[in-house]
């Protein structure tokens, strides 16, 4: 074509389409195809018709869109074909970069999937895009009063509906037999606005259960109608008991659904109207719950109405919100809402947020162990790629193109990760499984059960992930098999293709890997400090020698004097046992995942009129609580006999309370409300930590157990005989007392630590970061062996002739060790930069360490060092030892 | 790859690909020409795509055949400069052996009367 031929709109449009072939063919074909369809264009215009002009661009765009398409495919056959039996030519070479791949892909495919439970999967329930989550950013908790959750379906006009749910702990009764179940409380909407349908029976109707007279009907979960009751239909219609009320099964849930809790299993659905059954406080107040704004105890899920975005809905919830702060200003000063889309608040609206940051750094490090497999295989790729010289040089000179040959590169590349990937998947199954085993052990007190499942969706992003690793892994071999000179490769044997260029990204994939491995390394680390100092913080009560049991008559159905009676049988029959020191009773332990938590009014009331009562922690222990844990008593006396149901309602508060209440005062004989009732106190104690070993100094009290009678309490044993044997005594001693009362999370209090929210989180932050530092050095050690390994291979020659010169192994070897050492110094300072970008994401998750920790970071920076030095001495050792002659014959 | 040489190893050949033997038949041409003799001949009905025809085209050029050219027709009746193709002996008897197989099959459906036999025969 001349030159002065000016481009039309068609032309340009028929270059594109070229485009679309691959390389070769474009090489071959492409300005004939050009041609020729530009003649065509040429000659349908001249016909002068519009519709042969029409049929013959649709014509074009199908044919070179389906055999482009072809053409790829055909390719991308051969290419696979072809790297497969490259492949199976080099099997160690081929397990070995499949196993790292799968390393690498297996610690990405377990993040993917924990994100995907903890962020991405939607809810299995009707158009789950529409499903938000409505809480309260202000006051006690995040949960919303029954009465505030009507105001807001009646009062704005983004929702189509809204529904409040609440798990409760209950004990279910069939066929004679009792076990511990979580039930969830749900308004009657919660169903239908969900759009669940029932796998047999039906659900929980709208209006069902409202009116007092309403027959008691539960709903079961699909998997615990499976495993309860054998997946029989005919239990639908049955009468069951929750604690000692009959419930008639009215339906079970289809088997997708498994309730609106993210991290927790539902067993059964109650509508909320039923909830005296799990109530552990007189049936009196029960109703409390439909009438009182200031109880708040429902979860609230909302669905937007077609077209409303989540904007509109926070500005129309928000106006909703500020109407209510007015009408109740006692309850409701300062409402605030958290407007959110359902998959951010999981496990609640207020964890939500850490559990998201928390698992996407963890991704983050996962990326950079992926990434460092990458870095390996694509040096084991390079190494291969320059003993392969003479194959690539043979190729090209048989006419193979360089694009063709870069992209068998590349397609090797993508073949050896897809691999890793098929291989890593099963691991991930299992992995996955063992994680939530971890989770569900936290306790018992709660069915922690996420659903880490490998879903379709997971599958589908790790097969890209997979890709993408494959393309970083082949890139750089297909770059340099790009840049080689046939002639020079032929001539020289093969190794002509390592040249300089390819060995300096050798070079540079090796330094990648260990600055990458440094940053894994100090991320693990300084959790590991962080753990440390966890388990050294003063927890405020001395929990060795402790040993704890769960028990919770009142979902069996004990009143409050069975109750009562009940833990001192228990504690009476334990302190007789031999070796026990104290035994005492708390309602719950410190550092359980759940608290218990009350606002708390002092007898004068502050009089700055915008003074909100504190929340405080609460606990409600028997009298030698105290004494068995190790909590001092600074101030007063402990309970005593007295205080029980009959006598003055009484309190004892921690130092942060007192303080805060009554500074410089004594505060024995001064009153506190909670709860609606005053209490005197009659004692101060020390502070302790109860929710997490981070917290600062929180107020709490401490109720006599005797006046408040909770339905789940534990008992705290202080002995000096070993936890195992101990166990069984004590679940011997306590079935003794009442075989139907179920028995959990029976443990040393250290246990307890380190399940509960005290240690979990960290423990379970640096497994994750220890575990993926410890591959990324392994797989890095590994890469810079091979490529000092290889170095020193292909000096040789070059070593046996300097040591037949008379130099002396000593040096030999100092030079490589340098050369290793090399390495080491510049992937540790790239490697110090990059972890300290990434320990200050890190903060918010570490305890008692900066995050640029100098301890932490010498610390790896020296591993590091001795782990270049070593994989450097054994080449440089194996080197030194070669007779000089036979060095010097090996060309 | 190297080229098939025993003829039954091509059979059957595809449509598109008969028909670009055939229209190679009497002497080189370029892609477009094989394209508009093909639609010429068939009176239209069998119309070949540009992209189809040169994956064809590679797929016969790397079976061996068809080769391309370096002879060119007159330059003035060519403006752009094209790529001519010319059939091999081994493209040569490729269709022909199709040809006749093609020839056996309309035999055998004449003496089962699936098709009326040429009334000058």
């Amino acid at each position: 074509m001349s030159p002065a031929r000016r481009w039309s709109f068609a032309d340009r449009i028929f270059r594109a389409l070229v485009r679309l072939f691959p390389f070769d063919f474009r090489a071959d074909h492409g300005r004939d195809l050009e041609q020729t369809l530009r003649a065509q264009h040429r000659d349908a215009r001249r016909q002068g018709s519009l519709r042969a002009i029409v049929t013959l661009w649709l014509d074009i765009a199908r044919d070179v869109v389906t055999t482009a398409l072809r053409e790829h495919v055909a390719i991308l056959k051969q290419d696979v074909g072809y790297a497969l039996r490259a492949l199976r030519r080099a099997p160690v070479f081929a397990a070995s970069a499949v196993l790292t791949l799968a390393i690498g892909m297996s610690a990405m495919t377990g993040m993917i999937a924990v994100l995907n439970a903890v962020m991405f999967r939607p809810l299995p329930v009707d158009r789950p895009e529409q499903i938000i989550s409505i809480s309260n950013r202000t006051g006690e908790g995040f949960r919303v009063s029954f009465l505030d959750l009507q105001d807001y379906r009646a009062r704005t006009k983004v929702l189509a509906d809204a529904v409040g749910y609440a798990p409760r702990i209950a004990a279910l009764t069939a066929d004679g037999r009792s076990e511990r179940i979580m039930a969830l409380m749900v308004t009657d909407n919660y169903f239908a606005m969900l759009g669940v349908r029932p796998a047999a029976g039906r659900l929980i109707q709208p209006n069902e259960g409202r009116a007092a007279g309403d027959a008691p009907v539960l709903v079961l979960d699909y998997q615990y109608w499976r495993t309860r009751f054998a997946g029989d239909p005919s239990v639908v219609g049955r009468t069951v008991r929750i604690g000692a009320q009959p419930f008639t099964v009215i339906g079970v849930t289809e088997p997708v659904f498994r309730g609106t809790e993210s991290l927790m299993r539902m067993s059964a659905y109650v509508p909320a109207w039923m909830n005296e059954a799990f109530s552990d406080t007189p049936a009196s107040s029960a109703p409390s719950i439909f009438v009182d704004r200031a109880v708040r105890p429902f979860t609230v899920l909302a669905r937007l109405k077609p077209g409303v975005s989540l904007a509109q809905a926070r500005a129309d919830l928000d106006v909703a919100a500020a109407a209510l702060a007015r009408a109740y200003p006692l309850t409701h000063k300062d409402l605030a809402l958290r407007v959110v889309p359902e998959t951010h608040t999981r496990p609640t609206p207020v964890l939500g947020s850490f559990l998201r940051t928390a698992s996407t750094a963890l991704a983050g490090l996962a990326v950079v162990v992926l990434m460092i497999t990458s870095a390996n295989v694509a040096n084991l790729l390079m190494a291969r790629a320059a003993s392969r010289g003479r194959e690539v040089a043979l190729r090209a000179a048989l006419g193979a193109r360089r694009g063709r040959i870069m992209r068998q590169f590349l397609t090797e590349g993508v073949t050896l990760a897809l691999l890793g990937g098929l291989v890593a998947l099963p691991v991930v199954v299992v992995a996955m499984r063992g994680l939530q085993e971890i989770f569900t052990g936290v306790s018992a007190i709660i069915d922690i059960s996420p659903d880490f499942s490998i879903d379709g969706g997971v599958v589908a992003i790790a097969f890209l992930m997979s890709i993408g690793a494959g393309v970083v892994a082949g890139l750089a071999p297909a770059l340099l098999a790009g840049r080689s000179d046939p002639g020079g490769s032929l001539k020289t044997g093969g190794r002509g293709a390592a040249g300089g260029s390819g060995s300096l990204t050798r070079s540079g994939l090796v330094v990648a890997q260990v600055a990458l491995s440094l940053t894994l390394l100090v991320s693990g680390g300084l959790f590991v400090r962080s753990l440390h100092h966890a388990r050294a913080v003063d927890l405020g009560f001395n929990p060795d020698g402790l040993f704890v049991a769960s028990v919770s008559p009142g979902i069996h159905g004990y009143d409050t004097a069975q109750r009562l009676a009940f833990y001192e049988r228990i504690a009476t029959s334990v302190a007789a046992l031999p070796g026990i020191d104290h035994v005492g009773w708390t309602s719950l332990l410190p550092m359980s995942v759940i608290t218990q938590n009350a606002s708390v009014v002092p007898d004068v009331r502050p009089a700055d009129p915008d003074w909100q009562p504190p929340s405080a922690f609460r606990f409600d222990v028997s009298p030698m609580y105290f004494t068995a844990v190790g909590v001092p008593i600074l101030e007063g006396r402990t309970f005593s006999e007295r205080d029980d149901a009959n006598g003055t309602p009484v309190v004892i508060v921690n130092e942060t309370l007192a303080r805060l209440f009554w500074p410089n005062q004594s505060p024995l004989g001064r009153h506190l409300t909670a709860y609606g009732t005053a209490r005197e106190v009659v004692g101060v104690v020390g502070n302790g930590k109860y929710l997490n070993v981070g917290e600062s100094p929180q107020p709490a009290i401490f109720n006599p157990l005797a006046q408040t009678a909770p339905s789940l309490a534990t008992v705290i044993v202080r002995t000096s005989r070993s936890p195992v044997e101990l166990a069984s005594t004590i679940r011997q001693t306590i079935t003794r007392v009442d075989p139907g009362v179920t028995l959990f999370d029976v443990r040393s209090m250290t246990t307890h630590l380190d399940n509960g929210s005290g240690f979990f989180p960290i423990r379970l932050g640096a497994f994750m970061t220890t575990l993926f530092g410890g591959l990324g050095m392994l797989l890095a050690s590994i890469g810079l062996y091979g490529m000092i390994a290889y170095h020193v291979s292909q000096r040789t020659q070059e070593i046996g002739l300097r040591m037949a010169l008379g130099a002396r192994a000593a040096d030999i070897i100092r030079g490589v060790l340098a050369q290793g050492g090399r390495f080491a110094i510049v992937g540790i300072a790239i490697g110090l930069v990059l972890a300290a970008v990434i320990a200050r994401l890190l903060k918010g998750l570490l305890l008692g360490v900066s995050p640029f920790d100098p301890l932490t970071y010498g610390a790896v920076a020296g591993l590091l060092v001795a782990i270049c030095l070593l994989a450097s001495f054994v080449p440089a050792r194996r080197a030194t030892s070669v007779d000089p002659l036979i060095a010097l014959r090996a060309e | 790859m190297a080229p098939r040489t025993r003829v039954d190893a091509f059979l059957p050949l595809t449509t598109p690909m008969l028909h670009t033997l055939v229209a190679l038949a009497d002497g080189d041409k370029h892609g477009y020409a094989v394209l508009k003799e093909i639609a010429r001949r068939t009176d239209g009905a069998v119309r070949l795509s540009a992209g189809t025809l040169y994956a064809l085209i590679r797929r016969a050029e790397a079976d061996g055949l068809i080769v391309e050219t370096d002879e060119r027709p007159d330059i003035s009746l060519d403006d752009e400069r094209r790529r001519y193709y010319r059939l091999t002996p081994l493209g040569r008897k490729v269709a022909a052996a199709e040809i006749d197989r093609l020839q056996a099959i309309v035999e055998m459906a004449r003496e089962k009367k699936l098709v009326p036999r040429p009334r000058s025969v």
